[in-house]
């Protein structure tokens, strides 16, 4: 968190412009999604592209010999620059020798990297953006705000008023009637521009051959046109083949534009040339007689080194990852403060540019998983989120308040007791009589601005389950319960109808009484330490009694018992092998009800509608979606699917905390979708949820109840505690 | 055709038209020619400019829209010099003859040098693209998956000639259907050692239906930068040649 991020997303937040810009962009990414991949084995294609990549970076050495040797072989000029600074002298400099005066650009994130336009500007040269989007963003005098889109924040309003301003007429807001004076503008730029500057969305090593992706038809002009042509490419973008290069094509453009195929693609290999003249073979036969290829590193190298960080380099920057991201849904690309946008730009941010602008992006992380999801590269975001968090704890050590918290309170479980206990003494004059906090004082209050808060319970779950400290002696399986911290302060009752469910259900529920925090918030702050001792304090604790299964209310706690308990252990062999062990037992509740009572028939209709929304970890972490609505069909429920059902509440990661105005806005999607189906409860198997969601729905003063499926239950089979 | 390749030129003219493109069948170059006059007496066009076609006589088509009052430029070097020559195959020529045909044709007298006679005809060329309302390419490949057009070249007019205008045509000789895009790498390879240059020809371009932007706020708009109507005509050269 810092007090710039703080700001910037206050103003994104609050400028009306750009939230009515970013209305009209999801509803295009709605669309576009949707019709994408019909018909299409995404994940077969996206393994495809990941094997390219990988492959690609493992031989890169290699591949960039050879793709050196072949672009030469065929006329082009290869350079090999080291950083921003060498690569903008390099093209500055032939520029220059070559007199030139105006230039036109296609778009390039690797140009906005290394900040070749402003570089060439300084020096007096014309530099013309020439992707209309791009142009747009040119214009303004902004930086692009989508990888794929550069001028998605801006309205039709704010476009007439720049296209009027650039070309001196009066333009009114008709789109077509824009375009068509971007076109005829941009059209003579071409015409008379001396020097044109391409990035490359692929290079392949086989041929040495460049190619250049677009969909409006600027990159085959900019770079035909003009004599000379530069191209600034990643070395991460050299793939082996054609055949590589089309592994890339067939999904590309489904995720940029939900189109198969981009309009243009145009493959470069080496300057034009003709034998028409008799007398010799010529360069520079209707295109560019010079073909200029900059090869930049900029901090590349050093990523492919690295073990962690490497598969950032197989992105192929197709703007998935932010086109699914609620935190962009609701900021737009302004507010990371750099050219790299979202998870994936953290990282790349951290390599291409400094660990301080990484941190900064990555603190608006959820944590939420959807890019993941939606990657065709198959590339593990909010992975490498973590281990950035990691290596920056490492080398700049935590805050004191978080070494307080994690170091001498989350890490012994006692102690959370006692400092829960005076909370709830301490919070007695902000109660209301329905245990909510709508109102805190001071600075804390900022936290109940977006949500009510629920009230830490003065008996923790710990003491009211006391009788089920291990399972009676019958022959049913054993299960335990891990309730996480927020079921064992918050919400304790949750706990208790869990138990009597399972029973009622034919289970011998018990709660170990030695299980702590799960670690995730030490372990998401980047405090491994203490996540690895309350791994091994959880795993030792829940492997006691030899349960059958270890069911949970949280699932951000079940996504670490599941996973990260063996990433964490992997150098200590035996902690390890107790952790597989159980994390193969870990479940949700609804997983287990239906598991534990396959054969019950479905129940009559109730007549009650619910919706149920899909917990990011619940879904993405331990993939269990299809068995909460199962669950809800056979109690008789009607399951009415709202809008975006595994889309964020806006409670992950550190966000509810950093920045609640932020968490706030993408609530509020959440809560409108809600409360658009009509539905009069909200189920959802996430207890932090819940609390998001109940919250949220206090502050609207809305009827609608929030619930997690062992209280439905525990209702229609009329339990009481 | 057998059945197979009947097949990928369905999806080909299927995968097109999704993506915009106009597709035609012409039984015969003569019905392509007339196809192609037609359009362009409808969209009321002055001049055009051709890249070389093997798939049908290039002289001919041009002859047929010459013959209707239409100005029809060949934007490849070799058939421009033809063209200037009034030839109709490229007869080897010397230095001198070509210096003559550009120095009357850019009217301005020209040392027999390469370099002075590329770049005079690089201007003029140039100048036709971007004046001309209508493009004629020929495609190489075609790729049935994607309703891709692949065209190849070794000149930059042969992109200039699908982009600038305001019409594009592209013809392409249905034989030349591949089914995906995998398949695209292996004939180009074909297609050079054929051609008896060994190299990669330096331009290779993929158009897939027409050019498109989202970048103005309100609407997904056709015609970006590009040409407003892309059309196709699928020449099948085999039914040709059995029927004549």
């Amino acid at each position: 968190m810092s007090r710039a991020m703080t700001k910037r997303v206050h103003k994104a937040l609050t400028d009306e412009n750009l939230q009515t810009a970013l209305t009209r962009l999801l509803g295009l990414i709605k669309f576009v999604r949707q019709i994408a991949f019909a018909g299409l084995d995404f994940e077969s294609l996206s393994q495809e592209i990941r094997r390219v990549k990988e492959n690609s970076i493992a031989n890169l050495p290699e591949l960039v010999e050879q793709f050196k040797s072949q672009a030469t072989k065929a006329g082009a000029v290869v350079y090999e620059a080291e950083d921003a600074d060498d690569a903008n002298k390099y093209i500055l400099k032939l520029a220059q020798e070559r007199k030139v005066k105006h230039i036109v650009k296609s778009k390039s994130m690797l140009g906005e990297e290394i900040e070749l336009r402003e570089h060439l500007e300084k020096a007096g040269i014309g530099v013309t953006e020439t992707d209309i989007g791009e142009w747009i963003v040119q214009l303004a005098g902004e930086r692009p705000a989508h990888l794929v889109g550069p001028a998605v924040h801006k309205t039709i309003e704010q476009v007439a008023e720049l296209m009027s301003k650039a070309t001196g007429q009066e333009l009114g807001t008709d789109p077509q009637a824009l375009l068509d004076a971007a076109r005829r503008t941009l059209r003579q730029t071409y015409i008379d521009a001396d020097m044109g500057i391409s990035g490359a969305n692929i290079a392949i090593a086989e041929t040495g051959t460049l190619v250049v992706v677009t969909n409006e038809g600027n990159g085959c002009m900019a770079t035909t046109l003009p004599p000379v042509h530069v191209a600034v490419v990643g070395y991460e973008k050299i793939v082996s083949s054609w055949k590589d290069a089309a592994a890339i094509f067939r999904l590309l453009s489904r995720c940029t534009a939900g189109m198969k195929m981009p309009v243009y693609i145009s493959h470069i290999t080496g300057p034009s040339q003709t034998d028409a003249i008799p007398g010799a073979v010529l360069p520079g036969a209707g295109g560019p007689e010079e073909v200029h290829i900059v090869l930049v590193d900029n901090g590349r190298w050093q990523m492919r080194e690295s073990e962690e960080f490497r598969e950032a380099l197989y992105c192929i920057k197709c703007g998935t990852c932010l086109n699914v991201c609620p935190v962009f849904a609701s900021v737009a690309g302004q507010v990371y403060g750099y050219v790299y946008q979202g998870g994936i730009g953290a990282i790349l941010t951290a390599f291409l540019h400094s660990m301080d602008k990484a941190e900064e992006v990555a603190s608006l992380c959820l944590g939420c998983m959807a890019c993941k999801e939606a990657c065709p590269a198959r590339i593990d975001i909010p992975r490498m989120i973590t281990r950035l968090r990691a290596s920056l704890a490492e080398e700049k050590g935590l805050t004191l308040l978080n070494r307080i918290a994690y170091r001498s309170i989350l890490k012994y479980q006692p102690r959370l007791d006692n400092v829960v206990r005076i909370g709830s003494h301490l919070q007695q004059p902000f109660v209301d009589t329905d245990l909510m906090i709508r109102r805190l004082p001071g600075p804390l209050n900022e936290l109940t601005k977006a949500i009510s808060l629920p009230a830490l319970s003065s008996r923790p779950l710990r003491d009211r389950l006391k009788d089920y400290s291990s399972p009676r002696p019958t022959g049913k399986p054993k299960v335990a319960f891990y309730s996480g911290c927020v079921g064992a302060y918050a919400y304790p009752e949750i706990g208790e109808y869990v138990m009597k469910v399972l029973e009622e259900c034919g289970a011998r529920p018990y709660y170990p009484m030695g299980q702590a925090c799960c670690g995730a918030p030490a372990y998401f702050a980047g405090d491994v330490e203490t996540a690895l001792s309350l791994a091994r304090t959880n795993i030792a604790a829940l492997e006691e009694i030899r349960p059958d299964y270890i069911v949970t209310v949280c699932p951000g706690c079940a996504t670490i018992l599941q996973r990260e308990y063996l990433n964490l252990t992997t150098s200590e062999p035996r902690w390890n092998q107790r952790a597989r062990a159980l994390a193969g037992k870990v479940c949700d509740f609804s997983q287990l009800l239906l598991e534990l009572t396959p054969s019950v028939p479905k129940k009559p209709s109730r007549n009650q509608k619910v919706t149920y929304h899909d917990p990011c970890h619940l879904r993405r972490g331990i993939g269990v979606f299809n068995e909460p609505r199962q669950l809800l069909e056979r109690e008789g429920f009607e399951v009415i699917e709202m809008a975006d059902s595994d889309s964020c509440c806006g409670f992950g990661g550190h966000v509810v905390l950093s920045y609640p105005e932020l968490s706030k806005s993408v609530l509020k999607r959440k809560l409108d979708n809600i409360e658009a189906t009509g539905a009069e409860t909200v189920i959802t198997n996430c207890l932090p949820c819940i609390l998001q969601l109940r919250g949220g729905l206090d502050k609207r003063n809305s009827r609608i109840k929030v619930m997690h499926s062992a209280e439905l239950l525990a209702d229609t089979f009329e339990i009481t505690r | 055709m057998d059945v197979q390749a009947a097949g990928l030129v369905e999806q080909f003219k299927a995968e097109a038209s999704r993506a915009g493109a106009v597709v035609y069948e012409a039984s015969t170059t003569e019905d392509a020619a007339n196809y192609l006059l037609k359009l362009a007496q409808e969209r009321n066009i002055k001049s055009a400019v051709k890249s070389k076609s093997r798939v049908a006589d290039g002289t001919k088509l041009r002859k047929h829209l010459e013959n209707a009052g239409i100005e029809v430029k060949e934007a490849d070097l070799k058939g421009w010099i033809a063209q200037l020559a009034g030839e109709k195959s490229t007869e080897q020529k010397s230095i001198k003859q070509v210096e003559r045909l550009i120095s009357k044709a850019t009217g301005k007298k020209l040392n027999p040098n390469p370099r002075v006679l590329l770049n005079a005809a690089n201007l003029a060329i140039r100048q036709y693209c971007i004046d001309a309302d209508l493009g004629i390419s020929e495609a190489d490949i075609a790729i049935a998956e994607t309703g891709t057009l692949v065209i190849v070249g070794y000149e930059g007019v042969t992109r200039l000639v699908a982009v600038l205008p305001r019409i594009h045509v592209t013809l392409v000789n249905s034989q030349n259907v591949v089914s995906v895009l995998e398949d695209v790498i292996a004939k180009l390879k074909l297609l050079t050692e054929n051609a008896a240059c060994q190299t990669m020809p330096n331009y290779i371009t993929y158009i897939t239906g027409r050019n498109t932007t989202a970048d103005i706020p309100g609407a997904v708009l056709a015609r970006a930068q590009g040409p407003a109507e892309e059309h196709i005509l699928l020449i099948n050269k085999a039914a040709e040649r059995n029927a004549s």
